[in-house]
């Protein structure tokens, strides 16, 4: 009797059996699961930019001035690439000409040695965002010119209005009475000194390294130091605004020199992508002047997460 | 002997065959639950201290660089979480939460990419990786002439993603 008991327990236990533990992680690993399908999204929907507004291969640097010999030029530099950004003309103004533009610009319209403003165009900078393009900022690219002469060549002594050569044009004879007044040696105007450009830069400490690119996790807490450089020695921020991206928590866009951009971000990107953050800076220095510079940085929010 | 030809004797002795039997199997059932029970709670507990580790960053590093980099204690945070969590289910187990936590195998990965020693896995994130051999008290399973003591083999990998 008992040894049918146990047969037939065997039995039942033969029949019954499973394992305590089928998982096992490490076998987990070894079967090749063919990756999932990815959607097939297609490539993104192309925005056709608005009539006058173009893509900015070439990205406003800084204001120069240099002097050669009596010829004082004005004119801006650009390095070739692409920021992503777009454009438009805005209005080509004159020598002395007022714009409606003048003081919107964030480089600012700079004024000859006689005080009449700089000739050159205004351009109004776009970004393209879900909602189609978005106006961020102005920029004038000033392009003039002038001819500086010996105060006392002027026939009354008082410093008066110099004479100012076309644009783009070398230098050019006197306006008037250059036949019948004696004309005295030409030296130099006084200009300012050609504006070097500025770097702009983001770093999580106050005199952190700056970065291109960031990792945060998710809900983590970061401040984000706008910070601004000439010559590889820092200068100091007046004030900086975050004109695009996802900014996460943030409780302002904006704030002062010394004050952060403190967020956290509660959700994830899309997958393989990230969001982008793109800062205004701007720098008001003896040195610099009124300047301002855009600067972007990709924020990667990332999760702990279990891995198979 | 005519009591054992009728309908009631055989009865009685299906049920004297057949109890045990259903005993045993019953008892081998609720054991095997309880079984698994225990290795959720010991994989959760894995998991989470897995988790909890690599939520613990390298700020310097995060500073300098922008990328992420588990802390230098990483390891320890997360031996320390799963000690904890075993507590939990201290009954069920054979030694101390805090003996199993030591005994684990513990590796952390701060920066990627990088092949784990031991699986050969590519990381190709920071990740923190606990491998644990977790024993459980099983008695019905000693009863039945099998191991009283069952040994869980818990693997838990975690990263930022």
């Amino acid at each position: 009797m008992r040894r049918r008991t146990a047969l037939l327990t065997s039995v039942l236990l033969f029949v019954c059996w499973s394992p305590a533990l089928g998982r096992e992680p490490d076998d987990d690993r070894r079967i090749d699961t063919p990756p999932p399908p990815v959607p097939d999204v297609g490539p993104a929907p192309y925005i056709a930019p608005p009539p006058e507004i173009y893509y900015v291969t070439d990205t406003y640097v800084a204001d120069v001035v240099t002097a050669n010999g009596p010829l004082t030029t004005y004119s801006t530099t650009t390095v070739h690439e692409s920021t992503g950004s777009y454009a438009r003309v805005l209005e080509t103004v004159g020598t002395g000409v007022p714009s409606v533009y003048d003081g919107r610009a964030f480089n600012g319209r700079r004024a000859l040695a006689d005080g009449r403003l700089v000739a050159g165009t205004y351009y109004e900078n776009y970004v393209r965002t879900d909602a189609g393009f978005e106006a961020v900022s102005i920029v004038f690219f000033q392009d003039d010119a002038e001819l500086a002469r010996l105060e006392a060549a002027r026939p009354s002594n008082v410093p008066g209005p110099q004479a100012t050569p076309a644009r783009t044009a070398g230098p050019v004879a006197s306006p008037c009475c250059a036949a019948t007044r004696p004309v005295a040696p030409v030296r130099p105007a006084p200009t300012a000194a050609p504006a070097r450009p500025i770097r702009p830069g983001i770093s999580l400490l106050p005199a952190g390294a700056s970065l291109a690119g960031l990792e945060v996790l998710r809900g983590r807490q970061v401040a984000l130091w706008p910070r601004a450089f000439v010559d590889d020695r820092e200068v100091a921020v007046s004030s900086w605004t975050v004109i695009r991206g996802e900014a996460g928590d943030a409780l302002t866009l904006t704030g002062a020199g010394g004050v952060p951009f403190r967020t956290a971000w509660r959700r994830l990107a899309p997958p393989d992508s990230a969001f982008e953050l793109v800062f205004r800076i701007e720098v008001d220095t003896p040195e610099t002047g009124p300047r301002a510079a855009l600067v972007a940085i990709t924020v990667v929010v990332r999760s702990p997460a279990l891995v198979e | 002997m005519s009591w054992i030809r009728d309908d009631a004797g055989a009865a009685m002795v299906t049920t004297l065959v057949l109890a045990p039997l259903l005993l045993v199997v019953l008892a081998g059932v609720l054991q095997l639950g309880a079984l698994r029970v225990a290795a959720a709670r010991v994989r959760a507990a894995a998991d989470l201290a897995t988790l909890v580790a690599v939520n613990d960053q390298d700020d310097a590093e995060l500073a300098r660089s922008g990328t992420l980099r588990l802390a230098a204690d990483a390891g320890d945070v997360a031996r320390e979480y799963f000690a904890r969590e075993l507590e939990l289910s201290a009954p069920l187990l054979e030694r101390s939460a805090t003996e199993i936590a030591a005994g684990a195998d513990v590796a952390a990965y701060a920066s990627a990419p990088a092949i784990d020693t031991r699986t050969g896995a590519r990381y190709d994130r920071p990740t923190l990786r606990l491998v644990a051999e977790v024993p459980v008290r099983t008695p019905v399973f000693g009863a039945l002439i099998l191991r009283p003591v069952t040994v869980l083999h818990v693997v838990a990998l975690s990263s930022p993603r």
